[in-house]
């Protein structure tokens, strides 16, 4: 399977051979010895330091494919360089458009995401509850608030729903956590460690939702729970919104009960705590062994990993789209 | 498939392989290459390789295994390049 690389130190990116160079740059601006990447073996970039490269290494990274994600100083997304679509397909693109335009059939669509976040979430909990956590109180919420999805009759009391699920969710979080307290979510910027680690989480699952999108036909832009808005690739969100309790959550409890991510790994500031890169790192490390980590299918009778899980997400939705099969959210069955 | 690739070349072509190999493989000591590779990959990075040596008097050799965890790797001395994935 190809690799992710993620860039954290400053340095030079070049096209060598036709495959990549990469010289690091230390802080007195002095070159280190070259790397170099083997093209074939690359899948994508995340570049959290600040990289030097030229249009001709983009021209090369475009053509093999090869998608670069780039993320600010405060780990914020900024945007990605996407490389020319090469699944073109009109008949999806019609497709799935005209499933957005009709409020019945996008509903339809909406609330399966909805549904398969909640029973995600419920069994998180569940897990949780199961080695000794007080949880009754915010299951049986969880579960209550799951119970309406049916019932919503249009996208806004929808998200409605779902926003009550996560803020009940995230109040779980102060059971779960041992040495750390969440005290409910906030956000641009976060105000403590907990927080930090979701925003950050978030955004990686963001990203690979995107990337995956990539390999598929879909349109990342249409989507059917979020508004589609300018500027942003919503579908992306739609499809983050079922695997963030199962990839980025689950991580999050596992740092931090383990210890993996410690208070030093923060940057403390009065109105605002920010990751810094040793977290970034050991986050990342474990986030890309859970994306690595395989489970027997159930239906495909094979092996496969969480991060195929997720294109497997997009084919789905694409079969929906075009009347194939009815689309059945992710749910988690271990 | 997991792959350690070893090459044995004159001098006048091992310039040209060590590019080649470059683009599939990490290089980890001269002459030596490591990394998950598939099937059809290692397919046409060979027949590359075989248009760049003279058949009669350079080798190369592969060591597969079906995965990473099959094999144990032991550095003694200096380790010429790790194969982190964090740059």
């Amino acid at each position: 399977m190809k690799k992710t690389y993620y860039l954290f130190n400053p340095g030079r990116m070049s096209r060598k051979d036709n495959t990549l160079k990469f010289i690091p740059v230390d802080e007195s601006g002095r070159e280190g010895t070259p790397k170099y990447i083997p093209i074939e073996g690359v899948s994508d970039l995340y570049c959290f330091g600040s990289l030097d490269a030229n249009s001709a290494l983009y021209n090369f990274l475009g053509k093999n494919g090869i998608s670069v994600h780039f993320f600010d100083y405060y780990e914020h997304y900024t945007g990605s360089f996407y490389p020319k679509e090469y699944l073109l397909a009109g008949k999806m693109q019609i497709e799935q458009t005209r499933y957005h335009l009709s409020a019945a059939k996008r509903l339809v669509i909406a609330k399966k995401f909805v549904q398969g976040a909640s029973f995600n979430i419920l069994k998180n909990l569940k897990y949780y509850q199961n080695r000794g956590r007080d949880l009754g109180y915010y299951l049986e919420k969880i579960d209550g608030l799951a119970a309406q999805i049916e019932n919503a009759s249009d996208i806004p009391g929808l998200m409605g729903i779902e926003g009550n699920i996560r803020q009940s969710y995230y109040g779980a979080f102060d059971h779960i956590l041992k040495d750390h307290a969440m005290e409910g979510r906030s956000k641009q910027p976060p105000l403590n460690e907990v927080n930090a680690l979701v925003s950050f989480g978030n955004m990686m699952c963001y990203t690979l939702c995107l990337d995956q999108i990539y390999h598929t036909q879909l349109n990342p832009t249409i989507s059917y729970l979020h508004e589609p808005g300018y500027r942003r690739y919503s579908l992306a969100l739609d499809i983050a919104e079922i695997f963030k309790p199962i990839l980025v959550d689950r991580t999050i409890f596992r740092v931090l009960n383990k210890k993996e991510v410690q208070s030093k790994d923060f940057d403390i500031q009065v109105n605002k705590v920010i990751l810094k890169e040793s977290g970034k790192k050991a986050f990342i490390r474990a986030f890309e062994e859970r994306l690595n980590e395989t489970i027997k299918h159930r239906t495909l009778k094979k092996h496969v990993s969480y991060k195929h899980l997720v294109k497997l997400e997009c084919y789905k939705l694409s079969k929906h789209i075009l009347n194939i099969a009815p689309y059945e959210p992710f749910k988690i069955w271990w | 498939m997991y792959v350690i690739l070893v090459y044995d070349i004159g001098e006048r072509r091992v310039g040209k392989m060590l590019k080649l190999c470059r683009q599939y493989l990490n290089w980890i000591q001269n002459s030596v290459f490591e990394g998950e590779i598939t099937e059809v990959k290692l397919k046409e990075l060979l027949s590359n390789a075989k248009k760049i040596m003279k058949e009669r008097e350079d080798s190369l050799i592969i060591f597969k295994s079906r995965n990473e965890k099959w094999l144990t790797k032991e550095v003694i001395g200096q380790e010429k390049n790790d194969l982190d994935t964090f740059l």
